[in-house]
């Protein structure tokens, strides 16, 4: 009886996988619906967040600007410390702590913080918490209030985007010249830059502020997502032995393992790190790579496999 | 067993790894060297006219002069430094012990004028020009008399010691260079002289991004700002430049003029359209060389440029009228009788002879020279190649629509804080070990899961290892671009590992045949990540530039060394 229903369980088990398996291998148009959604579920997400702040992303102070009070103290003292305690009265703020020396010596501090500079009631906020961390009164200090621009500058989002655009072009180029159809080229472009823009949309709705680091991070994305889309239509296209599905699963062997592997290690330095810039790294990677799981096992094996079908129907076997 | 490690060893592969390895570790030059090293010295300080010279800019970090101990007491650190300085008295000789020699320093007073409320009588000559009638004739003579004039009173006080003159920092333990957010830098708040639309400000951003970029100093951040009243500023934060290199770079508009006379031939910027900066077209002019006279030495320098057509134009507009003289001392050259006179801003920094046959000829290739000087030969070609990066520098990017001034300059401390590195590293160690035991799950065999993780960490090593060899930055964007490299190399060795290895290509037989196979995938994946980096490099801005570099550099080493190394592991230990 006991054997008999481990039995039955393992059969359940067996029957479910060859379910989902079948319909991975039959109904592959069908799931593309998956990834296609997803892009226009995030282009949808961008296109809002455009709308409605007028930028694609959130920027932090670095990317975005804000207001830096300089203020000149004499004093050796822990700014991280003083950073965490002006920023828990600025929770939705992002706050800067650094130290000015002059021949060797500390002469002042500078908090940067992204506020609004013309609005009076968020400085003189700031400049109370200042106060109150730094133990001081300001209105004996000679200190001085700036309201700072990017530190990228206006063009640079104007310069990154067309730099991206001619990457993927480029991208696309190599693989045309290499396999000598357009399909797999878009299909393997499609997937960077779907894996790009979905995390990009998550992140916005994690409101997460993106700093320079963050752009690093996007970027980062292209090296992974290219290679998992490589190993496929390698595979596929140029491999002989088996039938096309069977290139298909020894793929997903391998560039799950990939996979796997990324995201543990990206969880890993996740899990350790106390650097907020790290952590917002590795978040970015942690989202790609999981779009990356859909947009190359279900969006470029969709798009390929209905470019060999048509090959198919024209009589070249691959 | 024996035999496999003998032939592991005698692999190529392998051994350009080890050799790759030792280079690299060679190149970060890992040391314990003790003291504070020198990053500046200012000039006509104690420190300068002691004659410590000012380090070279590429000079590797741990061959930097170190000061070992002033008096006889260890300087340890930068407080150690900072606190001895601090209690130097005014006319004192003092000596400092450096990693190249022993300097006798004397310390001067420093004085401050203050001006008092009140005034005082003070005689003083003057010289005026007076008509006399001589003899009946008219004639201007000059008459010297005594004048006295009420002055603000003032005084001199001595506010102790003059600073000696060094900018010091804790002595470099390797020869990583770390970028502005890792390491702080210096942080200069400009001010422009006039004001200026939010339109000009962009534009001004840029060519002093582009002018600092030509200088080689792509570690930068510009951003402008205002205080509250309205005042306009521009906030530049920049890693291993000295205060003078940023005042000569930054606060120079450099408005170049070369004129004939009083007409404009051209200037910086547009009329120019190229610069020779190669080896053969720029540096220390070979027929003028360096002389000495008297106490100093001086050197010329001279670089090729090419003139726009127009600017050529009014060149041969300028020399058609002139007349051709012979050179006063020899005789025998012809000259014309005015020369081509280089203006920066508004300073005529060189006058050039023009050759009798450039008369009212059109040329567009002209040789610009200069001079600089110094205290022996090798201080003067140091000053005058600088003058040259500098004329080549404005001579690229134009003026700067305004002129700067520079309200202060401090060192700042780095974004990321002091304790990022350490985390980062540590970060990096637990991630690689992470990577290593989901390997050795995933293929149950401790001879992938090491060997990967063993290469893991060459890449690292060897990373660092080339940064430190050309000099390269590592901030935020690099250590992207390294993370990218590693997990991208990782990707490559599961895809060698289940090519060779796995039952995923069964049919083929052929060792040789299943390692061809894996680097098709492996290089292919390399040339698409390579050539989506080479647009970024172009992007201008600094981050991108950073993270593009060291992604290729780092990608490169990978299926060069690091990939070929660990397939010949596989194919000895595993096959």
């Amino acid at each position: 009886m006991e054997q008999n229903n481990q039995q039955q369980k393992q059969e359940i088990k067996k029957n479910i996988k060859q379910t989902l398996f079948e319909f991975y291998e039959k109904k592959y148009k069908l799931l593309l619906i998956i990834p296609i959604a997803l892009l226009l579920l995030a282009l949808v997400q961008i296109g809002f967040q455009i709308y409605k702040t007028g930028d694609f992303i959130k920027k932090d102070v670095s990317l975005k600007g804000g207001v830096t009070v300089t203020v000149p103290f004499e004093k050796e003292v822990d700014i991280k410390q003083i950073e965490r305690q002006i920023a828990s009265q600025f929770p939705r703020n992002d706050i800067a702590v650094r130290t000015l020396r002059s021949i060797g010596t500390v002469v002042g501090l500078i908090v940067e913080a992204d506020i609004d500079g013309n609005n009076k009631a968020d400085v003189n906020k700031l400049l109370n918490s200042i106060e109150d961390s730094l133990n001081i009164d300001l209105s004996k200090i000679d200190y001085g209030i700036e309201i700072i621009g990017s530190s990228l500058g206006a063009s640079f989002f104007r310069e990154s985007l067309i730099a991206l655009a001619v990457a993927f072009l480029f991208m696309g180029l190599v693989v045309l010249i290499y396999f000598r159809t357009f399909i797999p080229s878009i299909a393997i472009i499609l997937a960077a830059f779907s894996d790009m823009v979905v995390a990009l949309a998550v992140i916005n709705l994690m409101d997460v502020r993106i700093g320079t680091a963050g752009i690093a991070a996007f970027l980062m994305l292209i090296g992974y997502s290219v290679d998992t889309d490589i190993l496929l239509t390698v595979r596929v296209l140029k491999r002989k032995e088996g039938t096309v599905m069977d290139r298909i699963i020894s793929s997903i062997k391998t560039g799950m393992t990939e996979t796997i592997t990324a995201i543990v290690a990206v969880t890993v330095a996740m899990i350790v790190t106390q650097s907020e810039v790290i952590r917002q790294i590795m978040l970015i990677l942690l989202i790609g790579l999981i779009a990356d799981v859909f947009n190359t096992w279900i969006q470029n094996v969709g798009l390929l496999r209905i470019y060999v079908e048509r090959k198919a129907k024209k009589g070249v076997v691959i | 067993m024996n035999y496999k490690v003998k032939k592991l060893l005698t692999n190529w592969r392998v051994l350009l790894l080890v050799f790759f390895l030792v280079a690299s570790i060679v190149a970060i030059h890992p040391t314990l060297s003790k003291g504070v090293a020198i990053r500046s010295v200012i000039t006509n300080s104690s420190a300068s006219i002691a004659g410590i010279q000012q380090p070279k800019p590429n000079i590797q970090p741990v061959n930097r002069e170190r000061i070992l101990s002033i008096n006889n007491v260890p300087i340890n650190n930068v407080e150690d430094y900072y606190k001895y300085t601090s209690t130097l008295t005014p006319n004192r000789t003092i000596q400092i012990k450096t990693t190249k020699e022993i300097y006798k320093l004397t310390t001067i007073e420093k004085f401050e004028t203050i001006q008092l409320n009140e005034t005082e009588q003070k005689t003083i000559t003057e010289t005026i020009e007076k008509n006399v009638t001589i003899n009946g004739t008219s004639q201007i003579i000059n008459e010297t008399m005594a004048k006295t004039v009420t002055v603000p009173k003032t005084i001199k006080v001595s506010k102790g010691t003059e600073d000696i003159g060094l900018r010091v920092y804790d002595a470099p333990k390797t020869n990583i260079r770390k970028g502005l957010d890792l390491q702080g830098g210096t942080r200069v708040l400009l001010q422009p002289e006039a004001k200026l639309s939010p339109y000009d400000i962009g534009v001004l951003i840029d060519n002093m991004k582009e002018r600092l970029n030509v200088y080689g100093l792509s570690d930068i951040v510009i951003r402008d700002a205002n205080d509250l009243v309205g005042n306009q500023y521009i906030v530049v934060e920049i890693a291993g430049a000295t205060e003078e290199e940023i005042k000569d770079l930054l606060a120079r508009q450099g408005k170049f003029e070369a004129k004939i006379g009083n007409s404009t031939v051209f200037r910086g910027g547009q009329d120019i359209v190229y610069v020779g900066r190669s080896a053969n077209e720029a540096g220390i002019d070979p027929s003028a060389g360096c002389s000495q006279s008297g106490q100093q030495w001086l050197c010329r320098f001279r670089f090729s440029i090419t003139l726009s057509q127009q600017a050529a134009q009014r060149q041969a507009e300028a020399t058609k009228d002139l007349e051709i003289v012979p050179e006063p001392t020899t005789g025998r050259d012809n000259y014309l009788s005015q020369k081509l006179e280089l203006y920066l801003d508004d300073k005529k920094v060189d006058e050039l002879s023009i050759a009798s046959d450039l008369k009212g000829q059109a040329v567009t290739q002209i040789s610009i020279s200069g001079t600089g000087f110094g205290a022996n030969q090798q201080a003067a070609i140091y000053d005058a190649l600088q003058n040259m990066k500098r004329l080549q520098t404005i001579l690229i990017t134009g003026s700067l629509p305004v002129k700067l001034g520079i309200v202060k300059t401090d060192a700042i401390s780095p974004v990321l804080g002091e304790q990022f590195i350490n985390n980062a590293i540590l970060m990096s160690l637990l991630a690689i070990i992470a990577v290593a035991i989901v390997i050795g799950i995933r293929y149950w065999k401790l001879l992938i899961a090491i060997p990967i993780l063993i290469t893991m960490l060459s890449e690292v090593i060897i990373l660092l290892g080339v940064a430190a060899f050309i000099g390269w930055n590592i901030d935020l964007a690099a250590i992207a671009g390294i993370l990218v490299a590693i997990g991208t190399g990782v990707d490559d060795q599961i895809v060698i590992t289940d090519e060779t290895l796995k039952g995923e290509t069964a049919t083929v037989y052929n060792w040789k045949e299943k390692v061809k196979r894996a680097f098709l995938i492996i290089m292919l994946a390399y040339l698409t990540v390579v050539v989506a980096m080479i647009p970024l490099i172009f992007a201008g801005a600094g981050l991108l530039k950073g993270f593009a570099i060291t992604t290729i550099i780092g990608v490169t080493i990978g299926v060069f060394v690091t990939r070929p190394a660990y397939s010949s592991f596989v194919e000895v230990m595993l096959k």
